[in-house]
């Protein structure tokens, strides 16, 4: 293999794909990262094998002609070290070969660095894209989509499945879902997909590999390719493949555990609700399980309380747009509360409580593609 | 390796796992026991091997020759998971991160296997935190745990695991082999007994080590029956500074137990089976002076030496412990 390389432009891709790199990892192979030269471009690609990261830097575009290719091949080379080298090279192109027994060369200026590679063909096959099976979503709604789900999934070891968000598609539309068995939020959107009638369920993303993947997502409205394989997901958006496994196991179904009628609804504006909360919970910070009280006082008013019996006691009114049905007393799990409030886009949130012991439902008033469960806390 | 050349010392199970490919009928998880050297390892990986090979052979041998089957070789398998020791223990960390793989669908394939080698090693707390998982594998999961003390593994596992035991090697056939490579007899004798196969008998006969290990037992047994005043003496001079590491005084408690059964054998008149053939005088003598309970009770303290030094007893105190019992007889 003997490639020539514009430098700005490997250095770029080589620090995207370090991303997806780890020291800590008990396959070897996987401290490398591979580089791969054909008559297209190079392709540079690192794993951890959660996640992987393939990069392609075309061999020109309208502007430009990035890489010359003299011969092709591939090679892995020690991530930890060659990230480094290439970052400080001294001139404006780098040039790669590989002579017999995987010794690369790097050569730039001056500069030369004879690097001991590792055998590509021990590096772990990414699956292949089809692409019949795509859809497309654009970046901006992706990264909405992750940023309302993925902070209500679990972190217990003890049930592995709920790790990651579920992903549904039915007749275009999306949906996704992440819950940690007291609380849980789902998001729909309306997407295009290649072929009609694409439909999968029971995908389920790993919360942290979305996480990563939202990182290096850049903020527009371009179109991201998504594509699901058996036993990943692919991402595609410019130049980057951004590849996930899957959790094994089968996702709770989560549908029919959303209430359907409400016995006491309020209609309150988000950001005052969110910071009357935030107060009420100052006095319960070192409390582990941040218990809020919520009362009805009549005329629209609601009532917030907050007991650490140690510190002392919160109370706060906060008073509702509208409000219907029943009186109510319940109790929740405030920090809840507060992740779904702070994802939650709209000005005003409508709460459908059914009753101090069964579940309820945060929605924004504005539309109906987000939607947060609670389960209340039993206080006495 | 290939299941002929396995079959050669484990036909039973290369046979019992070669139907259970073929039928696809393999367990979720197995638990290889046999002794040193009986290869529990090359069998977990060539069963590993054949599991993950996608030219698999109407014979259920695996290719060797594919991109799984060379990147299991060299260790670099995404999808194959090896749990070995870190130090004394497999601790429950490295157990949780197998679990947390495990939680992930393959890279490569849906198929994931595990091997963990000597699964005795395994904390208490990473055994039981196997448990569930051994329990509920899952999608198309194989694991594979490999000891050489069953006993020591914990009932709750070997109850969710099919147990396959590897044949131990008969040791005639190693004392033959070694007869013919030149190595004299009383050598070739001890050393088929304490060593697990072929290779490690040759290796402890080609250095002197074996023979001088020798003398240090007859000496200390000599010392034990005709003068037990100096015994203490002996163990402290000789015996600790030659047996410095934890393997070796294994072997040597190994050698020293062959001694005791030597002089049972007499008694039972076995003499044919003797290990120290040439102290055949000495093993006479003893073997007048004492009962067969005597020397039982003498057999199980050399155990339960084994087993202390096994928990990380000082192998001092051990020593002197087993005198005093051995003296008491």
């Amino acid at each position: 293999m003997k490639f020539k390389v514009h430098r700005d432009q490997f250095v770029q891709g080589v620090q995207h794909v370090a991303k997806s790199i780890s020291q800590r990892t008990t396959i070897p192979i996987l401290t490398g990262m591979k580089l791969e030269a054909s008559a297209e471009g190079v392709t540079l690609t690192g794993s951890d094998s959660d996640i992987s990261i393939e990069y392609f830097i075309p061999k020109e575009d309208e502007e430009h002609q990035y890489v010359e290719v003299f011969e092709e091949g591939s090679i892995v080379l020690q991530a930890k070290y060659f990230t480094e080298i290439v970052k400080k090279l001294p001139k404006e192109t780098v040039e790669i070969s590989v002579q017999d027994q995987f010794a690369t060369t790097v050569m730039s200026g001056s500069a030369v660095f004879n690097l001991n590679g590792l055998d590509p063909e021990e590096y772990p096959r990414l699956p292949q894209v089809e692409e019949d099976k795509t859809f497309q979503i654009p970046k901006d709604l992706l990264k909405n989509l992750i940023r309302q789900t993925v902070f209500a999934t679990s972190n217990a070891e003890t049930r592995p499945i709920l790790t990651g968000v579920h992903w549904q598609l039915n007749d275009e539309q999306l949906t996704c879902s992440a819950t940690d068995s007291h609380r849980l939020a789902m998001r729909k959107a309306k997407i295009n997909t290649n072929s009609s009638g694409l439909s999968f369920s029971n995908v389920v993303i790993p919360g942290k590999s979305l996480s990563e993947l939202s990182k290096v997502l850049n903020d527009s409205d371009e179109l991201v390719d998504v594509v699901v394989s058996e036993n990943q997901i692919l991402f595609k958006a410019d130049h980057f493949l951004f590849f996930s496994r899957l959790l094994e196991g089968n996702y709770p179904a989560t549908e029919n555990m959303i209430p359907t009628e409400a016995k006491t609804s309020v209609i309150l504006q988000s950001k005052r609700f969110l910071s009357a909360i935030e107060r009420s919970m100052l006095l319960s910070e070192d409390n582990k399980n941040n218990v809020v009280n919520l009362k009805t006082i009549g005329n629209g008013m609601l009532e917030i309380t907050s007991v650490t019996p140690e510190v002392g006691k919160a109370t706060e009114e906060v008073t509702s747009e509208e409000m219907s049905g029943e009186d109510l007393r319940i109790s929740f799990n405030g920090k809840n509360l507060i992740d779904a409030l702070k994802v939650v886009d709209s000005e005003e949130v409508k709460i459908d409580f059914t009753g101090a012991m069964s579940p309820f439902v945060l929605k924004p008033t504005d539309h109906d593609h987000s939607l947060h469960l609670f389960s209340p806390v039993r206080t006495y | 390796m290939t299941w002929a050349e396995l079959a050669e010392k484990q036909a039973t199970v290369v046979q019992m796992l070669k139907n259970s490919i073929l039928k696809e009928r393999l367990a979720h998880a197995y638990l290889f026991e046999g002794k040193q050297g009986t290869k529990t390892d090359l069998m977990a990986f060539q069963l590993a091997k054949a599991f993950l090979c996608q030219k698999r052979g109407d014979d259920a041998e695996p290719c060797h020759t594919c991109e799984h089957c060379r990147r299991i070789d060299s260790g670099n398998h995404p999808d194959l998971h090896l749990i070995q020791a870190e130090g004394a223990s497999i601790k429950v960390d490295q157990i949780r991160h197998l679990l947390k793989e495990f939680s992930y669908q393959g890279l490569e394939s849906t198929r994931k296997v595990y091997i963990v080698e000597e699964a005795d090693t395994m904390t208490n707390s990473a055994a039981n935190s196997l448990l569930k998982f051994l329990e509920e594998p899952g999608g198309e999961s194989l694991a594979i745990l490999q000891t050489t003390k069953r006993h020591a593994i914990l009932p709750t596992i070997q109850s969710r695991v099919q147990v396959l035991s590897f044949a131990p090697l008969p040791p005639e056939s190693v004392i033959e082999t070694l007869l013919e490579k030149g190595y004299s007899e009383v050598q070739a004798r001890i050393a088929s007994q304490i060593a697990a196969d072929v290779e490690e008998a040759e290796s402890l006969c080609s250095s002197d080590w074996i023979a001088q290990a020798r003398s240090k037992v007859i000496q200390l047994v000599h010392e034990i029956s005709k003068r037990p005043q100096r015994a203490l003496l002996t163990v402290h001079e000789h015996w600790l500074p030659f047996f410095s590491e934890r393997s070796s005084l294994q072997l040597g408690m190994d050698m020293l137990m062959l001694w005791y059964r030597d002089l049972l054998r007499v008694q039972i008149g076995q003499e044919n089976q003797v290990v120290y053939t040439d102290c055949m005088d000495d093993l006479k003598n003893q073997a007048l002076s004492q009962s067969q309970p005597t020397i039982r009770h003498k057999l199980t303290a050399i155990f339960d030496a084994k087993r202390r030094l096994d928990a990380n007893s000082s192998p001092q105190l051990v020593m002197d412990q087993l005198l005093l019992k051995l003296q008491e007889g």
